[in-house]
Order: structure tokens, then sequence, then C-alpha cells
């Protein structure tokens, strides 16, 4: 097995492609995940993979290591057509990936886990020495620092990490595939991998990266690919690129909704943030220094590629995630110090980005997730006691009003289609007479139907004078519903726009980190 | 389309029809015939009035402790320290009963909360931790155990021995008993306690605002938290009257059956209500059901050496046979739940 390892001569293939796969679809029901999906990765690159979230990078590349089957479209590894069945027969022709989640045995030792499933043996025994010597020369090799005697259990993400990419190397893999490897790192962290990874092509290795990050994208990478929605958008070498290209590839141009007509309504101000700070998970600053204002009978837009501190804002608003600095006053009251149940008090409806994990609970009917935030209000409650039947009038009211399709109130939120879970969640908070809205991504995974709808439902809402925050990463979207659009990067209010003068070339920039001419707002 | 509560069910069927048939194999190892043993079984838990009320005897601690079990199921929390709680609350409740003297009823009342106010003391501890500094409840609440029956052990044996030679405590004033149900057996009013309590908390947890909300933190915590519902705090709440309820087996055990407090006095009965627990999916009315299953088993094996050339530990391989067995279903069923996956490896 040893002999496998890389810079040792293996097959000898002079093709310049190391994978090429063509015209690959995967469907998952009505739902396609990759559409004739054409990639050519040239032998000795780094190829970054970029889009948004659901833009199919995770499936296409899950296809090219076995883990799952194209319904259509064929592969090539090296040169030769390769029926890639599973990762067995993609680590035997050479491939290895780097999943987003680490699969380590946290009891045993850095070089154990290496070497797990294909020990050196000596005499029949694990020889523990050889292992240990031979991880220890290839962390030195490619950078990737670690102390092979010790446990994985002790050890930070980071660097289990880099003992995924040393498992990768021990089995011989010469084009290494890595699933969002930065997501889990800190900064400096990334740029140690970036450091690997160049190390890899140095020796002649192939590497293939995902990401939704333009600026690393932008650093590490030799060619670009652009999905968007399941289909390529293009293959460019990354020289040739800037990052607003690279954001209006991603995020598209196709516009799919007309604006919409609106009386001027604009009443007081409901929400308004001053200097707003936090953190993220891994406790670094992702939202910095945020300032605006929402008033009645307003929607303002919040527009930015995904991960730049748009989830931060919507946790820390509805009382999710702490403030580092910095005041958020809904109608007279400081959010920053209040409970998330205290601010559902003081008026806020929260339609999360996160739909299956704070949205809904998927095991629960329709009835029950209706209830959720008022389950001490009357009248679904007189003296702590539910009234569960009135709760089921109530939930086949929004079934008919806000047309979800199920069979009724007692069914399992989980059986219904993304879009029709989406309506129950719209249908729980906009019928919870409060004042300020915070929709985050609310069309995200929805088909065109349920979209139209969900539109219509937040434009009623801002005609009934609600304060009205709406995240989203569809510029299409935020064209047609918004008055205002504020534009985040890097944590960063970077400007604002008219929503009737959508300029997306204006919007892309911002969105891509140039500061606009004008005045920010 | 199989309802998820009927495929449940039916999961956890199997699950014990696989762990009784492995147990008739395992008999057939030893020379006796599964029949047989199946039929000693029945006769020793059900064969005549003193041998259905024995196994009512048996079944009730392993109710009520299975009712605490089911209280912290459903808000997402392991406490597996009922074995524990039920030993302090055992005490307790024989310190009230040897030490005051009460009117009858009162004395009863007063022995059985200080039962509750001890289990739920004890458990406070783990909860403080989990609540405060997320320290994994199940590790804790093990430990616990182990203290509290050296704890109690110490007790019994150095500061509250009755002169003689066992290590149990003085006996409790009769006004501190749990009335008997029958003449011809020690069943007493615990059975209706425990079968009160049962469906009391099903109806709590269903037809509360408080009930559903806790219900809530254990299906799914982060909507609970999205929808305002303090996560810790119910947590911690949880796991107080999951021990609390510990306790209470405890008492009902030392004034209904044996009127003092006696060394390794109630062997198990915290473990088989957690399993009896989770063998009904954490539904406090089915644990009625799981919960009589373990008391016939329990009953009946009293029968299987007398008649049988068996040993009666055959009834221990069984139960953990069961115990496997349904644990395999439930990672069985979960399969898909990839993220229940990785929790449980990180565990």
């Amino acid at each position: 097995m040893v002999s496998n390892a890389p810079g040792s001569p293996t097959l000898h293939n002079t093709a310049a492609m190391a994978v090429e796969l063509t015209a690959i679809t995967k469907r998952f029901g009505a739902f396609i995940a990759n559409d004739g999906i054409d990639l050519a990765v040239r032998r000795g690159e780094i190829h970054a993979i970029i889009g948004e979230n659901g833009a199919g990078k995770t499936t296409l590349m899950n296809i090219l290591f076995g883990l799952l089957q194209p319904d259509e479209g064929s592969i090539r590894l090296n040169g030769e057509a390769t029926d890639v069945t599973d990762p067995a027969a993609a680590i035997k022709a050479g491939l290895g990936m780097v999943h987003q989640h680490f699969k380590l045995v946290p009891s045993l030792s850095v070089a154990d886990n290496v070497f797990l499933g294909m020990e050196i043996r000596r005499h029949g025994l694990i020889d523990h020495a050889a292992q240990i010597a031979r991880t220890h020369e290839l962390s030195k090799r490619f950078g990737l620092h670690v102390d092979p005697t010790e446990r994985v259990g002790l050890l930070s993400v980071g660097i289990e990490q880099r003992i995924e990419i040393l498992k990768v190397l021990v089995r011989g893999a010469r084009t290494i595939i890595l699933d969002e490897p930065t997501a889990v790192l800190t900064p400096q962290e990334s740029r140690e991998l970036f450091q690997t990874l160049r190390s890899f092509v140095a020796e002649g290795m192939t590497v293939i990266f995902i990401s939704h990050h333009l600026e690393e994208v932008m650093e590490v990478s030799d060619t670009v690919t652009v999905l968007r929605n399941g289909k390529k958008v293009a293959t460019r070498p990354t020289s040739e690129l800037s990052k607003d290209e690279l954001v209006r590839m991603m995020v598209g141009r196709d516009v799919s909704f007309a604006r919409r007509p609106r009386a001027e309504l604009q009443g007081e101000v409901i929400l308004q943030v001053k200097d707003l700070w936090a953190r993220d998970d891994r406790r670094l600053p992702a939202l910095r220094n945020a300032s605006f204002t929402v008033r009645a009978g307003e929607v303002v837009g919040i527009a930015g590629v995904a991960g730049n501190g748009q989830t931060e804002l919507a946790e820390v608003l509805a009382g999710l995630r702490p403030a580092s600095h910095g005041e958020a006053w809904l109608k007279g009251q400081n959010l920053t110090a209040l409970s998330p149940a205290a601010i559902r008090e003081a008026g806020l409806a929260h339609v999360p980005g996160d739909r299956m994990v704070r949205g809904v609970d998927g095991n629960a009917t329709i009835a029950a997730n209706t209830l959720m935030g008022r389950q001490h209000r009357a009248p679904w409650s007189r003296g702590g006691v539910l009234d569960w039947k009135a709760i089921g009038q109530n939930a086949g009211a929004l079934i008919k009003r806000f047309d979800i399709r199920a069979r009724g109130a007692s069914d399992t939120v989980k059986r219904l289609s993304g879009g029709n879970i989406q309506k129950v969640v719209l249908a729980r908070e906009f019928t919870n007479s409060a004042d300020f809205l915070l929709i985050d991504q609310p069309t995200r995974g929805v088909d065109i139907g349920a979209q139209e709808a969900i539109h219509d439902e937040i434009m009623r809402q801002r005609a009934a004078g609600r304060a009205i925050l709406l995240i989203s990463v569809q510029l299409d979207e935020l064209a047609a519903l918004t008055d205002r659009i504020l534009v985040m990067f890097n944590g960063r209010i970077m400007g604002e726009v008219a929503g009737d003068d959508a300029d997306e070339d204006r919007i892309g920039m911002m969105m891509a980190g140039v500061s606009p001419q004008l005045e920010p707002a | 389309m199989m309802s998820d509560r009927l495929r449940a069910f039916s999961g956890q069927i199997i699950a014990v029809s696989v762990a009784l048939l492995m147990g008739a194999i395992i008999i057939i190892l030893v020379g006796e015939s599964p029949v047989h043993v199946l039929m000693t079984l029945l006769r020793g838990a059900f064969g005549d009035q003193e041998k259905i009320a024995g196994t009512l005897l048996q079944t009730t601690p392993i109710l009520i402790c299975g009712v605490a079990a089911c209280i912290g199921l459903r808000g997402g929390m392991f406490n597996v320290g009922i074995e524990g709680q039920l030993f302090l609350g055992g005490f307790a409740a024989a310190w009230v009963g040897f030490t005051f003297s009460l009117p009858a009823g009162i004395h009863t009342l007063a022995a059985l909360a200080l039962a509750v106010v001890a289990g739920a003391a004890w458990v406070a501890i783990p909860a403080f931790f989990r609540a405060r500094y997320n320290t994994n409840e199940v590790v804790s609440t093990i430990l616990s155990n182990y203290i509290a029956v050296l704890l109690t052990s110490y007790l019994t044996i150095f500061l509250f021995k009755r002169p003689g030679g066992w290590s149990e405590t003085p006996p409790i004033l009769a006004t501190a008993y749990l009335p008997e149900i029958f003449s011809f057996s020690r069943l007493n009013w615990g059975l209706f306690i425990g079968l009160l309590l049962a469906v009391g908390v099903a109806l709590i947890f269903r037809y509360t605002s408080w009930g559903y909300g806790v219900t809530m933190v254990g299906s799914a915590p982060k909507f609970a938290e999205y929808g305002g519902v303090n996560v810790k705090r119910q947590g911690f709440v949880v796991l107080l009257l999951s021990g609390a309820v510990g306790g209470l087996a405890g008492g009902i055990e030392t004034l209904g059956v044996h009127h003092r407090f006696m060394e390794g006095f109630a062997p198990g009965f915290g473990f088989d209500g957690l399993i009896a627990a989770l063998l009904a999916n954490g539904s406090p009315v089915a644990t009625i059901v799981t919960a009589l299953f373990f008391g016939a088993l329990r009953s009946g094996s009293l029968l299987l050496e007398v008649d049988t050339s068996a040993s009666r530990e055959i009834i221990t391989v069984i139960q953990a046979l069961i115990i496997l067995s349904v644990s395999a279903q439930v990672l069985i069923r979960r399969r898909g739940d990839s993220q229940a996956g990785e929790r449980r490896w990180k565990f």
C-alpha cells in the first residue's frame, strides 16, 4: 500500500486532463441538482469550483468521487473513461476527497488515524514506528504540521483537516478534492492550507477546491468554474477575471421577477440599528459597524454573497446571537439586551434562513408548528392549558389562506415540499401582528409558483404598514420587492441603492468589496 | 405510507421479538426448552392472584422510574441517574418515617415530599453543570449513581443503623406506611400513584404551554430557541423534575414495601425504568405497558429456578438482549439522520 504514496512512481499517464466530466446530470426527485455539467480539470492546476449554496458543487464532486451515481453523463480520469461506481474505485484511480465533515477516531493517535484500514504491518502486528515516521515525513513535505503521536480527540478542527488531507495522500491520491475546506478554518489556518495546496501542484498533483468565498478563489486558484442553479456558467483562467465579474457570474443576471408596484407609505422608524458588531461561530468579527433604519411600510433589502455577515445580522436582531458591540432599537427597546422571547414580545416576526433547523420541527404537525412563539398567548392557551381544537382550526385557516398544499393541519411538516414548508413558516410569522418582519432567504429552494405567492404575501405585509428587512442572495428578488437595498461585504454595509434603481453592475461591485463612488448612506 | 408513530411502534415490536428469539436460542443451548421456560415465566408472573400482585409490586417502581426517564427524554435530557435518585429518595423517606412522629397520612405525605426533594436535589448537581457549562448529563448522572448508592450505605451503616445484624435503618412508624391494597401482598397504593403519574405527565406534555415548549426543546432545540423557549432553563427544569420523580419512586418503595431503608434495597429499578421508557419511545402511557413487561419478567423469574433447569440469570440476559436490539433498531431507523450520527460520534 505504501508504494502508492505520492511522489513514488505510479501509473504513468501523460494525458493533459486529470478529470473530464461530460454532460453530468443528477436529479433528486423533481429537483435537478446538476444539469448537463461539463468540467475539465488540467493536470497540475488548482481548479476552484464556486457557486452559491445549492448551486450543485458538492453534488458534482460526490459524483466524481463515486458517492453518487449520475443519471446521465460520463467521467474520464487521466484520459481514460472510468466508471466510478464507489469511492474505492475513485481512490484506485488516484482521486482523494476531503469532506466538509471529518471522519476521524478521536481516541486514536494522528498516525493511527492516517493509516486506519491500511496499517503498515510487521510480523503481523501494526508497525507504529513506521506509521509515525511516514506521517511525519509527509507532514513535513507538504507543510501539514501535525504531531503524529498526539490523540485526535485533543486537536483543533484545523489540525483535524490536515489529518484528513494526510489520509488522502497516504492512499496515493494525485488529484485531491476539497469541499469548502476553509469554512472551518481561521484566516491564518486558511493561508497555511493554501501553501499546502501550492506545494501539491508544485509536485505535479491536481487540486479541486470548492468554495463560495471570492477572495480565496482569487488568491489560490489557477482556473475557476462557476456553477449556478445546477448549471455551469463558465470556466475561466483566474487571472482573466475580476472579483465583480465573478460575483455577477455567481448570482446571475437572469431576472425572473418584475418589480412590484407600490404606494409610498413610509411611516415612523420601527428598527434602528447603530454601530452593530457581532462575531461568528469561530469568534471572528463577522458583522462590522452596521447602522441603518427600517420604517413602517418599507421593505429594506440586504444584498450580498452568502457568508458576508447577513446570517449574523439576522441572528443578532432575533436575539439568537449576542452583539459584541452596538445597539439595535425596536420601537424604543434595545434588542441586544433582550432574550428571543422578549424580542418577539417587542414586535419581531422572523422567517429564518435555515428553515429546516430554525423554522420548523419537521417531525411535528402543521398545527404544532404554527403554535411556536405564541404557546403562552390567548386564545391558543388559557391559564397555561392549550386549546388544541382552536390551534387546529387556526392552522386549517392558515393552510387555506396561504395555500399550503397539505392534507390537513395534522400533517407532519417534513412530508411537505420545500415551498410548502416555507409557507408554514410565513403563515405563522406573518399572522403574529408583529411590527417588524425579519425575512431571510424567503424563496431559497422554493419552486417558482410558490415564490410568486411568497412575494405577494410580503407585499401585502408592506401594504399593512409593517417594517420589513429582507435578506436575500437573489438580486432580482430584491429588485422586485424592496424600497432600498443595502449591500454587505465582509461584514460591512458597503453602500445603499434605491430599489427602483437597482443597477446590477453597481451592486455587483459592492458585493465584491469595491466601494461605491457615492457616499454610503 | 406508514405513519411515524406506527413505524416506531412496529420497530420496537420487532426489536423485542428479535431479543426473545435470541433468548430462546440461548435457552436451547443451555439444554432447556424455551416453551417450558416461557410457560414457567407466565405462570410465575400471572399464575394466581398472589403472583399477579407480585408482578404489579415489581412493576410499580419500574413504572415510576420509567415516568422519570420519560420526563427527561421529552426535554432531550438523558437522566441515567434515576437509580441514585431512587436510593436517596428511599433513604429520605425512611428518615422522615423513623425520626418524626406525625399523624397518619400527613406522615406519609411528609416522607414522600422529602423523597421528592432529595431526588431533585441529587440531580440538581449534574443539571446545574449541564445548564451552566454544557457538560454531558449522561456521564455526570451515571457517576452520581455510585455516589448515591455508597452515600446511603454510609448513612445506613454508620449513622442510622438499627441495632442488630442487618445493614438497615430502624423501621419507620406505621403512620408513614403507604396502605396496602390486598391482604395477601405488599402491593400498595404506590401502583395507583404510578398510574396517575404516567397519565398526568402525558397530559401535561400534551395539553400545557409549558409541555409544548419542553417537547420542542427535546425534538428541535434550535427551533425552540428561535421561538423564544429558554432552552437551557427548560433543560435544567426537566432534569430536576425527572430527579424528583426518581426520588418519589424510592420513597414509595420504602414506605410501601420495605418499611425501612436497607442497603441495596432496590437493585436496578432505576435502570429498568429507563429501559422501559426507551422501549416506550418516551411515552409515559406506553411505559405502563413496558414496565409491566419488565415487572412480569422479574417476578416470573422467581419460579424459573424452582421449576426449570435454567438459571434466573437468563432473564438478565434477555433484558440485555432487549436493550441491544432496541438501541440497534433506533440507530437503524435514524440512519438517514447524519447529524444525529455525528453527534453520537463526537460524544
